[in-house]
This record gives structure tokens, sequence and C-alpha cells, in this order.
């Protein structure tokens, strides 16, 4: 946690964000117009996963740089992590940038040493507890615990996520589910695999089963739980259309329960092109459109939660490199051993 | 079994290619080989393969009908099948037909395999050589659009751009894909197809979809992670697998006309 509280205390100390950067101080996103017009062409390898929203802001860079193309190969994120890897062992560089959902993915390629080091101007464009050298979180979701607004009162759940079994609230969860067992990988990693593997016998023998996690947010709304695991968008986006829905989110704190989660992006070409590209991402345009378009929370410094979510000076997410999430292979073996999967 | 107009296929197939769905990752059986760019110049050569499918399989049967089953060697039916450039013609042009020719050769292989009637092999094999006759009737119908420029002869289109409702499109296609590995055999790939197409695709549209009909999506989740995966790896028969997925594509199209609605209405970005 040192890292973080140090990082947060930077920011509410409120370094000047246009002072020299130096690794961990910040800058406000910029707008757009202080951007300069990409020229050129670059290949993208977009992982699939965030629908239509993405390629809407591909397309506005595009139409907004006439003298640039952009080559996009979409395909699964795992896959195409998988295709630059090959891809430079074979000696052939097709890819100029990689934009994966998934940080375990991200992780692969720069673990590879295939990531180039990002400008330090841009890098302190993203909030510190977010800032990495070689590859860029671009917007998060964060684990959260939506309950049933009826049945239940906020200070009914507990703050611990592995004190969470003891309870006698109806749990929802979709095991099944990518962001739930990289939350699985997070509680491994920070309690370890003896805890890990209690905490879920315990809720498995508690816990009713949903096919995804929408299902787990609509079960607690319609009261069949009273409480789920989720990722924070779908109950944000049930109340966008049902404002009256009875669900609520609760955090925990410290823990894998609030796991941030993000996708992101690296350099695989090192030229200014492509680091200029990335800077759209962070703009103030992008990251607000994301964000309230898509529920996505904005990681540029400087731009607000979507609405109905804490900001995250208020949450307390764990200290954890995302990219460590990639372990997943003794997550599944777990989650085998004890029949959850 | 199947009744799909010509105006049907013609409108399926302005579908497949204006959105992109004819990709080297579809075809699972090996090399495509050029002669998909140019179908019109190899129709002659699709033709003859079929006559000569036929021809194979009537053979087949007349063994089984003089000599039994171990005479017949069902085992090189797949083996025919796999050899001829039509197989990969119909795969990239209508992956529905194709299910429907890989149900047929099941069909007639399993058929002479459990030793049934010369009559009820005989039914088998007509199913075969209708869905032989539709399939190259559809990649006709293909040739003539790839002629008109209707269509790509270039296969990869990685640098279009989907739309959320494009999306649904390519969602579909996905569906019938699946369907068609399942009348492959190949239940492992068709679930993982199913998989990949809600982790892939679907999952970046119901973001939208949940704020206008919160049933819908949470029935589609459903559909894609329990219904249709259960359905692949029982002994559902391809008919039963058609049903789940042409009750998740009405879903989809009730998604398409939400998503229509939301685009319109969409802000820019900048």
């Amino acid at each position: 946690m040192l890292r973080r509280s140090a990082t947060k205390l930077l920011v509410t100390c409120g370094i000047s964000p246009w002072s020299t950067f130096v690794a961990g101080q910040v800058q406000p996103a910029v707008t757009v117009d202080n951007l300069p017009n990409l020229e050129g062409e670059l290949t993208l390898y977009l992982g699939r996963g965030e629908g239509g929203l993405y390629e809407n802001v591909l397309k506005a860079i595009g139409d907004r740089n006439p003298d640039f193309k952009l080559n996009i190969r979409r395909g699964p994120t795992a896959a195409l992590a998988n295709a630059i890897v090959a891809e430079s062992r074979a000696g052939i560089y097709q890819a100029d940038l990689f934009w994966a959902v998934d940080t375990g993915a991200i992780g692969l390629v720069a673990g590879q040493g295939l990531a180039h080091s990002l400008p330090a101007d841009l890098v302190s464009q993203v909030r510190p507890e977010f800032q990495y050298k070689n590859w860029l979180p671009v917007t998060g979701r964060v684990r959260t615990i939506p309950f049933n607004n009826q049945n239940v009162t906020i200070d009914q759940i507990t703050s611990d996520i592995m004190s969470l079994p003891e309870t006698s609230l109806r749990i929802g969860w979709a095991p099944e589910y990518a962001s739930f067992q990289s939350f699985i990988t997070a509680m491994r990693i920070l309690e370890g695999e003896r805890a890990t593997k209690d905490w879920l016998e315990k809720i498995n023998r508690k816990a009713k089963k949903y096919a995804g996690e929408l299902g787990v947010v609509m079960g607690v709304e319609r009261g069949e739980v009273d409480i789920g695991f989720a990722n924070h968008y779908y109950t944000l986006r049930l109340k966008s259309g049902k404002p009256d829905a009875q669900v609520d989110l609760a955090f925990t704190q410290g823990d894998a329960g609030c796991l941030v989660n993000a996708s992101g992006i690296l350099a695989i070409n090192e030229n200014e092109t492509t680091v200029n590209f990335i800077r759209y991402l962070f703009t103030k345009e992008v990251q607000t459109y994301l964000s309230e378009e898509a529920f996505e929370i904005p990681l540029a410094y400087g731009v607000a939660a979507p609405p109905g979510l804490p900001s995250l000076e208020d949450l307390s997410p764990p200290e954890l490199d995302l990219t460590k999430l990639a372990d997943l292979r003794p997550t599944l073996d777990l989650m085998r051993e004890i029949r959850v999967l | 079994m199947l009744n799909i107009s010509v105006r049907n296929l013609a409108l399926n197939f302005i579908l497949a290619f204006s959105f992109g769905l004819i990709t080297n990752a579809a075809i699972a059986d090996g090399e495509v080989g050029d002669h998909v760019n140019d179908l019109q110049r190899h129709l002659s050569i699709y033709e003859e393969e079929v006559n000569w499918l036929i021809d194979r399989v009537n053979e087949m049967v007349n063994t089984y009908d003089t000599q039994g089953s171990e005479a017949a060697g069902t085992e090189a039916l797949i083996e025919y099948w796999e050899t001829v450039d039509f197989h990969a013609a119909i795969e990239l042009n209508y992956i529905q037909i194709y299910a429907s020719i890989w149900q047929g050769l099941y069909g007639v292989k399993s058929a002479i395999d459990s030793q049934a009637t010369i009559t009820n092999v005989t039914e088998e094999k007509g199913n075969l050589e209708k869905a032989l006759w539709q399939a190259l009737g559809a990649v006709k119908l293909a040739a003539r659009y790839q002629q008109e420029g209707l269509i790509e002869s270039e296969l990869i289109t990685e640098s279009n751009i989907l739309s959320p409702t494009e999306t649904v499109d390519e969602i579909k296609a996905s569906l019938d894909r699946s369907a068609a590995k399942f009348a492959e055999r190949l239940p492992d790939e068709a679930v993982d197809i199913v998989l990949n197409a809600y982790l892939e695709l679907f999952e970046g549209l119901e973001g939208d979809l949940i704020a206008q009909n919160a049933d819908l999506v949470e029935d589609l989740e459903k559909d894609f992670n329990v219904n249709l995966p259960q359905a692949l790896q029982s002994n559902s028969s391809l008919e039963q697998v058609r049903s789940v997925v042409d009750l998740m594509k009405g879903k989809l199209d009730q998604s398409r006309s939400i998503l229509e609605i939301i685009e319109s209405n969409r802000r820019d970005v900048f």
C-alpha cells in the first residue's frame, strides 16, 4: 500500500500540473486541440471486447487526421498477444500498437521485452497509481458488491472481502466469468493459495450461481440474493435505464474485492506517430467519452469518474501489478480442484 | 428441411461479405486455396466435384446394399469431402448449407454403420445430394456477386471498423459457424466459437443494451453461456442446435433495433 499512499499524497498535495515531469508526478489530461496531427500509417492490434465504443474512438481519431491511416487487426486478446510474440520471434513486426482489454495479455507482450518505454510527459497524464513505464492502462473497471437496497443496508456488508463467507446474507456469483477469475487471481496473489481456497469453498457452499455478472446484478435487483460479485458497470448501466432499480454498490477496502482492472495499450514500434496516437486515448475528450458512454473509469489524471461511482480517491484498491493477473492457470486449477468450475 | 430461397441467399451473401465475415480464420479444414478469390472460373470444377462426390456415395450405397456395412467403407466418405476444393468454397460462402452437408455425410455414414435398411440409407443419401446441389447453387450465386463487385475477392477485411449493428451480424455468423462445427462433429470447437463470440463481440455491445432492456441481455447471456453450449455438448440433433441458434438470432435482431436507435443518438467523441 505504500506506493499507492505516497502517490495519492502527491496528488492531494497539489503538485503543479505543469511542473517539469519526474516519475510519479502528474499532469492533467490535455484536450485534443493540444495534440499534433497524426501523419503516416500505423497498424493496431485490437483485442475485441468493448464493441462499438472503442471503434467510435478510433473512427473519430481517423476523421480528425485525414493524412493518417490506421490498419486494425482484430481478434481475441490472448490470440493477438501470442501473434505479436510469434511475429517478433520470426523477425516480423507487423503491429505498431497493441490495445488489449485484458492486462494479462499486456503482461505477456511486455514480459517478452516487446513494449517500448513511453515518454514521461505522456505517462504523467495517467493517474499516478496506474503509471507503468512501458504500457498504460486506458480505462478501468472496479470489482464491487452489488446489494439489494430493500433487503440489506450498506452497514451489513463487510469491508473485508475475506470475511464475507461468514455473512448470513444470500450471495450470487458467476465463477465462470473471466472478470471473476481475475478477481480470484488477485486474491490468490494477495492472500495466498490456502486462504483463497478456503474462501472459494465457503462461498461455493452457499452462493447461487448465475451465467454471467449481469445475471448476478439482476438476481440481486430481483431479491433472489442479497448481494453479489460483479464489475461496477453492470449496476451503473442498469440504473441508468432503470433509476429505481433496487440495487446499489458496496466496496471492500484494500483487497481483491475492490480490484481495479484495466484495458491497456503499449507501443511495439517506437516512433513519434505511435506515441502521438496513444496521446489521443488519454485526452479529456476520449476519457470522458468512454466514461460517460461506457461507464468505464477514466484513468487520465483529472477526468471525473462516471456518475454513480465514487472517485478513485474514495476507493481503496489493492496494491497490485496488474500484469500479474496473467497468471490465471493456478486460479483455474484451484477452482476446478474444488469443483467451482 | 432447408428451404432457402434464392432471394434469401442473395441477401445473406451481401450481408456476409459486406460485413467482412469471410475471413481465413473461419476455415478449419486446411488450406483455402486461391480458387475462392475467382469463384466464376472454378464453377465447372466445383460442379465436377459435386458429381464426383455423389458418384462415390452412390457406389458406397450400392456396395452396402450388395455386400454389407463393412465392405462399404464409410470412413472414406469424410476423406472424399475434405479433398475437394468445393469444400472451402461453400464453407466460406454459406455456412448454413455447409452444416447441412456435414449433417448429410454423417447421416449416410451413421445409417450404413448402424446397418439401417436400404430405404433409410437411400433417404439419407437423398438429403446429402440435396444439400450438395443447394450448396453448388449458393456458390454460383456468390460467383455472380463476386463478378459484379458486390463482394470482395480479398478475403481479409481486417481494416474495416465494425459498427455495433455490424457486430450483431458478425455474432450471428459466428453462431452459424458454431452450428456448422457441431455438424462436423467438433463440439469443443463449436463451443469455443460461441464463447468467443460472447467474450469478444457481445460483451462489447451489452453495455448499451442493459440500460434499454436488461432482461433481453440477461436472456442472451444465459443463451451464450449455458443454453447453446449445453446443446452443442449434448446428443442434440443439428435441428435442435439450430433452433437454439434461431432463438438467439431473434433476440440479436431485437438487440440490433435497440442499437440502431442508440447509435443514431450517440454523441461525437471530439
